[in-house]
């Protein structure tokens, strides 16, 4: 049962999480990687499909809101999205050990900046989503 | 530097991130945009999901289609983030956004000291 169980506990806390504007994906990656066993480029794939479902719905609120900048999102979105590709694909390229310090440094800057903000309070009580 | 530079290098940026490391790409683009950008904070939150939207399609589709995790590991963690995710905007606002953001910056950095040791 705990095969299933504790995969299913960790992303629902990451999932409350993320609505409540804290964290997002890297919090699930970590708990894959260190605490459950996951191999390192399974748990970004698991990590990057979690977003979606979660993000969609939120994007469909926040749209209806009108909150999205569509000039800013179509300025950083288009080369966004064709970085995002090259890194996969970088990702997959390179051998998996390659990413571990980067990831590890990555983690810090996330982690103290998450401290930061935390200091300087919530940004806006309405975010929702990954 | 005009704004619509920025925009693409915030993009270009977060874009990056989320392609190597499989997700994290709002670590980078939020801060940015929001300091750049000049948006309110709700509007660049908002916005910032619509960006990372579309990298995580492609990204999804690469890693899928290389990494082929079997489907009884890929499930449980979707249907976590689906009931997780419908919690969270039922509770919203009604919970220690700050302390929280305490607690888990403190778990990512234990992480990142995890990753370089």
């Amino acid at each position: 049962m705990s095969e299933w169980l504790l995969p299913f506990l960790a992303a629902a806390a990451t999932g409350v999480l993320s609505s409540w504007g804290v964290g997002g994906g890297t919090l699930l990656l970590v708990c894959m990687t260190l605490f459950l066993g996951v191999d390192h480029r399974e748990a970004q794939a698991i990590n990057l499909l979690f977003f979606l479902p979660t993000a969609g719905i939120s994007l469909f609120f926040h749209r209806k809101n009108g909150f999205l900048d569509k000039t800013a999102w179509r300025q950083a979105a288009i080369p966004g999205t064709i970085a995002s590709l090259a890194g996969a694909l970088a990702a997959l390229a390179v051998d998996v050990s390659l990413l571990r310090k980067p990831f590890g440094l990555f983690l810090l800057y996330s982690g103290a900046s998450m401290l930061l903000s935390a200091k300087k309070g919530p940004p806006g009580n309405h975010t929702r989503g990954a | 530097m005009t704004d619509r530079n920025k925009n693409r290098i915030a993009g270009s940026a977060g874009g990056l991130v989320n392609g190597l490391f499989g997700g994290g790409g709002g670590m980078v683009l939020l801060p940015l945009l929001t300091k750049w950008s000049g948006l309110e904070a709700r509007n660049a939150f908002a916005t910032c999901v619509a960006v990372i939207f579309p990298m995580c399609i492609v990204s999804t589709a690469v890693y899928l289609f290389q990494v082929r995790p079997a489907l009884s590991l890929v499930l449980p963690y979707l249907a976590g983030g689906v009931v997780g995710g419908i919690a969270g905007g039922m509770t919203f606002e009604k919970v220690p956004v700050r302390l929280l953001k305490l607690i888990f910056g403190a778990f990512l950095l234990y992480g990142g000291v995890r990753y370089l040791l």
